[in-house]
């Protein structure tokens, strides 16, 4: 009776979702939580019951796959640091101060261990002199040419990057699955239809198009999200088109269509649970191509201007990396262990899931 | 079952007919955006016109700026008229620089050619030398440094490496400080320079994802029976490697490194042109965008995904044509 009631809460959950940005549209014009945070709502309701639910109830194939990761150190190594990352994107804004603070007095402070010669404006005599300045432990990570905080700003970045990795890649492989598995199951028109298209969208050079539709669309990182959503799921719609050709023709699907089953009940119980594997390993090896799409967009000065992105710290320190360097260098560290660590545990996966394909 | 080979004339023909279903898709999905944008390309036009006080009636000029484009007629013809401005090789007229865009791309197109060009080169030479050299020392040191090394590459944004570079090279060491200077010849020995670190940029990405495939193709030839038995009739070690393992690890990667051309190439030649200045595609597309000159960013989008188109087209070709084994489908 399980299923029955995991659906019932889905829809139900969903329901309530749905119900609450209609309120919130209609009652309280849209204060209550931001697009973003709704899409955030459906994504982790959608993880809890689809994701991680199914792997806490076979808990001997987790188990087994776990083993097989674990193996691999680097992605491991990986694994511990986007755990950090999470925390430090959830928990971390709470520790330090507000990202957007301007300070002109400690503007341009160097990280802690370093330290810079500049020109500094003294009070008592009313002229500039030049002055030794070394990092604080007050601000770890140094201070722009603005006085902001650059920790704060990184941390901040962490959210913003983690949130269009993971919401954006959802959405893709939403699309993607839609596309793949009806392609592959309704064959014929459907599928040489669907496959064209999908052959148009890839087509386009991927940051191009985003370049241009967020151009023509305007900045906003809700929108951000959505644009690349709706445009990097071809990848994924050919990987899973093609696994569920081959599961199509497998007896239990042949053995539960000869029972009687629906096609849907094909769909939902047979064949996207058997490209779920497939699937994780799609999502951990996207999410750094999303990241950096975004970091990207807000480099050239296409993302979105009221967040503290990752791409928009680095894009404000290239101008002044004679002076100063760090605001350049932080975030690009971050932006390049993040990337490394979902590769690192993507590549682990697949190993995992998939122990014959060697790339 | 062998099913009847068709011959490689119809494949081509076959290939090229679905390419020609891609470019209008292209062209149609590109109209279908524009028109699905909020406000009109001409409005930043009419604002700053009404803000400068030269027109008294800005309905007036909004109607001439529509009849002008034949923004006032309906849809279909729009999209017939949009369809058949791009096939006469009419891609509109540049505002900010008072140019048709079609001789702005003219002028600047070899400039993104040369860097992606030489990036290439870098890539491809570096990449498969390293590539096969760690499939031959499978599982030693000097192939893990390669398999670490060629993850950074990948995961290591090439805007940030960009940036890092000129603050090493150009900032502390004070080398490489040239910019590309387009009133030289494109391979004289100044734009060579200017163009070191931007190939490096580009180039190093596009090596470490080819150093993994020839060494996965490497690898998969080292196992193969004719391997075997090149050895087995004594030929040297360096003749199995460089004429059986090399030359059958190529077909894959060829096609890669063409498929490759899209994505990765593209948006990163983009992002190295803004980085460095060289004045490319990119670099003008990117000042577009801050000119609000609509008619240039969706030309170098459109110019993007029909380079990618006619390589990917290449590709197919390509590989039916080297690895006879193939049969056409």
């Amino acid at each position: 009776m399980f299923k029955l009631s995991r659906k019932l809460i889905f829809v139900t959950i969903i329901a309530v979702i749905i119900a609450t940005i209609a309120i919130d549209f209609f009652a309280m014009s849209g204060k209550l939580l931001s697009p973003l945070g709704y899409f955030y709502a459906f994504f982790s309701v959608f993880m809890l019951l689809y994701v991680v639910y199914p792997l806490y109830k076979n808990r001997r194939l987790t188990s087994y796959y776990w083993e097989r990761t674990r193996k691999n150190r680097l992605a491991m190594l990986g694994l511990f640091f986007i755990v950090f990352l999470v925390i430090l994107a959830i928990a971390g804004p709470f520790f330090t101060q507000d990202p957007n603070h301007v300070n002109f007095e400690e503007k341009n402070l160097p990280p802690v261990g370093f330290t810079t010669s500049q020109s500094v404006y003294d009070s008592q005599t009313g002229s500039l002199r030049n002055a030794e300045i070394s990092g604080t432990w007050k601000h770890p990570l140094g201070m722009d040419d603005k006085g902001r905080d650059i920790l704060a700003m990184l941390v901040s970045g962490a959210r913003v990057s983690l949130q269009v990795g993971l919401v954006a890649t959802f959405i893709a492989l939403i699309i993607g699955v839609i596309i793949g598995v009806s392609s592959a199951y309704f064959g014929g028109m459907v599928d040489n239809i669907l496959m064209r298209f999908t052959d148009i969208m890839m087509t386009f050079p991927f940051f191009l198009l985003l370049v241009f539709i967020v151009f023509i669309f305007g900045a906003d990182l809700t929108l951000i999200i959505l644009i690349i959503g709706m445009t990097g799921w071809t990848g994924a719609a050919r990987i899973v088109r093609s696994e569920a050709l081959s599961l199509r023709t497998r007896e239990f699907v042949l053995a539960s269509r000869a029972l009687g089953a629906s096609d849907a009940r094909i769909i939902f119980r047979h064949l996207i649970p058997n490209v779920m594997g497939t699937l994780i390993v799609i999502a951990t090896l996207s999410i750094p191509g999303v990241i950096l799409a975004e970091a990207a967009l807000s480099f050239i000065g296409l993302g979105d201007p009221t967040v503290a992105s990752w791409g928009r710290i680095l894009n404000a320190g290239q101008d002044n990396l004679e002076t100063t360097w760090w605001v350049a260098v932080e975030p690009g560290i971050m932006l390049f262990l993040t990337v490394l660590s979902f590769n690192f545990l993507g590549d682990g996966l697949r190993d995992a899931f998939d122990p014959m394909s060697e790339l | 079952m062998p099913g009847k080979k068709a011959s490689m004339g119809e494949y081509i023909a076959r290939r090229l007919f679905y390419s020609l279903i891609i470019a209008w898709g292209i062209l149609t999905i590109t109209f279908i955006l524009l028109r699905l944008a909020p406000g009109s390309p001409a409005d930043n036009y009419l604002a700053n016109i009404a803000a400068s006080g030269r027109a008294r009636d800005i309905a007036q000029v909004q109607a001439a700026i529509d009849a002008r484009y034949g923004l006032d007629k309906p849809l279909y013809l729009q999209y017939a008229d949009y369809i058949s401005n791009l096939l006469h090789g009419n891609l509109g007229w540049s505002l900010s620089t008072s140019l048709p865009v079609s001789e702005l791309l003219s002028k600047h197109w070899i400039y993104s050619f040369e860097l992606i060009f030489l990036s290439t080169v870098f890539a491809v030479l570096i990449g498969v030398s390293i590539g096969i050299y760690s499939a031959v020392k499978q599982r030693t040191k000097a192939d893990y440094a390669v398999t670490v090394f060629s993850f950074m590459g990948i995961s290591i944004p090439n805007f940030w490496l960009g940036i890092m570079l000129i603050l090493i090279f150009s900032v502390k060491l004070g080398l490489f400080k040239t910019y590309y200077d387009t009133s030289l010849p494109l391979f004289s020995l100044e734009n060579l320079k200017a163009m070191t670190l931007p190939v490096i940029t580009l180039g190093s990405g596009m090596l470490a994802g080819y150093s993994r495939y020839v060494r996965s193709a490497a690898l998969d030839n080292l196992r193969k029976d004719f391997v075997r038995t090149a050895r087995a009739k004594g030929l040297p070690e360096r003749t199995v490697i460089l004429k059986h393992v090399f030359r059958n690890a190529m077909l894959p990667v060829i096609t890669i490194i063409m498929l490759d051309m899209s994505g990765v190439v593209f948006g990163g030649a983009y992002l190295t042109e803004i980085i460095f200045g060289i004045p490319g595609l990119g670099r003008i597309s990117f000042n577009a965008i801050f000119a609000d000159d609509y008619a240039v960013v969706v030309a170098v989008t459109l110019i993007g995904a029909v380079v990618t188109l006619i390589f990917n087209l290449l590709a197919d070709i390509a590989y039916t044509y080297l690895d006879p084994r193939v049969r056409y489908v």
